[in-house]
């Protein structure tokens, strides 16, 4: 049921198709891969009325043009970066219906507006119907090391052409579209401004580091490197983390958001391109409700860790899901099914 | 949770009772006790089959003589969860794993060999003896995941042990042969067109020679090893 949807017009290197990851395949050492900001993702497929797990578009490199093939819907979210659809502004966190031939044109974060509500990184395309790709290993996101999943297994490039899955696009009661509360706003982190705070929950080899380490991973903040990717995020600070007692570690499966600490003391938070397993002691792992806050942290942002347990990353997981399921009502609204349109 | 002495020998991390410690808000992370051992391994895996069961479980991964498992916060109880693990490891004994023997042909030393010399430095002997002695044992596969389709070896000959660099020094990625700790594994683009090269705080001793594709989709199963398999590494030659 699906036909070409979008042409990419210009790109650069690193855009892909991602979902919300590729989960049960760890025996092959096989990580999630996905959105980085799977939460911009899960936004943009409630606001369209989409599968939760749906694939999108990941837009972390700028500018990016693309052509409109058919009518439908679309979605942004995640960073804001002034889109423009034939020339007029699209707001963030917005989903809207599109025509065939229209061009819609996404800048660097910040590149245009100094005022960004927010750190603002990766963007999200959502679509109407979702991004239809062939599912590989149960997933159509992008295994770039691989060479397999979303278009071909590799980033996206000018003159691809993507499939969207909706065969009616839905009818919007507004033309001009509707958008959600940013899940900045929606859901605020941390007193301190300059920086962007995410809960930890405290790992195996915790108790292991010095009282000095503690004390700074909880109190500093921590600087993002340019070192950052889509596999990690290296970290800097004024005090390094050390343990107590070193010991040769045994490798272990890690997942996205560990805080690993390497020798030299600095962390590097895996991301969810990263290995699946990993042989440096953790610190903690950042809890995968606030894995969206560090997939929108530029280099040189600073970060904070909030000392968390389970009970309150549950609790944190359960809001975002209130969240969501208040934007499930919201489209429900502002949509019309075809047949009632 | 189980108290967590730990003791050294070579300094490696060894605990004196098992634990199972949260790893974020949707995993857990199963310990074993004791000295790095096959036996150990088995009742890992046993314990990975049997977790795989269990409400709101999601995925499982062994590593060397632990077991990380994935779990949907929201559809389980994550204290009794890491209760009820802790409990599977205590009553599940050694159980015996079938595995396929594969054997790979080894270049010691030159490209993809970058660090053999520096282990014989380290270790006072010749770059052969440690070829030697490296392909003289038979390795288990324990765990997945140092590059899709390979793993985790144990059953590095002790006089071999090396701690990790303290700082990761990059080397071309070649199908090598690495070692670090008492642990092996094979490293190399997973596909063609991979990256070439990659940091690493593990010591290259050499490259495979005519070796599949670790991992293929067009092959079932697309893994090369699974953990089980047992591995000879054949020496070709030693380049010195």
């Amino acid at each position: 049921m699906s036909a070409p949807f979008l042409e990419v017009l210009a790109t650069p290197a690193l855009n892909s198709v991602q979902d919300l990851g590729r989960p049960g395949q760890r025996r092959w050492g096989i990580g999630p891969t996905g959105m980085v900001d799977a939460l911009a993702l899960q936004v943009g497929n409630a606001l369209l009325g989409n599968a939760p797990d749906a694939a999108g578009l990941e837009l972390q490199l700028f500018p990016v043009r693309l052509r409109v093939l058919r009518d439908g819907a679309i979605a942004l979210t995640g960073a804001d970066c002034d889109a423009r659809l034939d020339g007029r502004p699209v707001p963030p966190w917005w989903a809207l219906p599109v025509r065939a031939g229209q061009v819609l044109e996404l800048s660097p974060p910040g590149a245009t507006r100094r005022d960004l509500a927010a750190p603002a990184l990766r963007a999200c395309l959502s679509v109407a119907g979702g991004i239809d790709v062939p599912e590989v290993l149960g997933s159509r996101a992008t295994h770039v090391r691989c060479a397999f999943g979303g278009l071909e297994g590799r980033a996206l490039r000018a003159g691809d052409v993507l499939d969207a899955g909706a065969a009616q696009a839905p009818a919007f009661r507004d033309p001009a579209g509707f958008g959600a509360l940013p899940p900045a706003t929606a859901l605020p982190l941390g007193d301190d401004p300059e920086a962007t705070t995410v809960r930890v929950i405290p790992a195996a080899e915790y108790p292991a580091f010095t009282d000095a380490s503690h004390a700074a991973f909880w109190n500093d903040p921590w600087r993002v490197t340019i070192q950052s990717d889509r596999m990690g995020m290296r970290l800097e600070g004024t005090t390094p983390l050390k343990r107590a007692v070193v010991q040769e570690m045994r490798s272990h499966g890690i997942v996205c958001g560990v805080v690993q600490v390497p020798p030299g003391g600095h962390p590097i938070i895996q991301l969810n391109d990263g290995n699946t397993a990993g042989g440096y002691p953790k610190m903690g792992v950042v809890i995968d409700p606030d894995l969206w806050r560090l997939a929108q942290l530029p280099p040189r942002r600073l970060l904070r860790f909030q000392r968390c347990d389970l009970a309150q990353a549950r609790a944190a997981a359960l809001e975002q899901e209130d969240y969501l399921a208040g934007l499930r009502r919201l489209s429900a609204l502002s949509l019309m099914t075809p047949e009632a349109a | 949770m189980a108290a967590t002495k730990t003791k050294a020998a070579h300094n490696v991390f060894e605990l004196a009772a098992p634990r199972v410690t949260p790893m974020g808000s949707a995993a857990c992370l199963l310990e074993g006790e004791g000295p790095m051992c096959l036996p150990t391994q088995r009742r890992i895996w046993a314990v990975g089959r049997a977790a795989g069961d269990l409400k709101g479980v999601t995925d499982t991964q062994p590593g060397m003589n632990n077991l990380l498992v994935l779990y949907d916060p929201l559809a389980t109880e994550p204290e009794a969860l890491q209760a009820q693990l802790l409990a599977l490891w205590i009553a599940t004994p050694d159980t015996p794993a079938p595995g396929k023997l594969i054997e790979l042909v080894v270049r010691y030393g030159g490209d993809g060999g970058e660090d053999l010399e520096e282990v014989a430095r380290k270790k006072s002997m010749t770059p052969r003896q440690v070829a030697e002695m490296h392909s003289s044992a038979e390795y288990t596969v324990f765990a997945p995941g140092v590059i899709p389709g390979f793993g985790y070896l144990f059953g590095l000959p002790e006089p071999l042990f090396l701690p990790r660099r303290d700082a990761p020094v990059n080397r071309p990625l070649l199908l090598n042969v690495f070692i670090a700790g008492l642990q092996c594994n094979v490293s190399g683009p997973p596909v063609p067109g991979g990256p070439q090269v990659g940091p690493t705080g593990w010591y290259s001793l050499g490259q495979l020679i005519d070796a599949p594709a670790p991992f293929d989709l067009t092959r079932d199963p697309p893994g090369l090893v699974e953990p089980g398999d047992r591995i000879r590494f054949i020496l070709d030659e030693v380049l010195e």
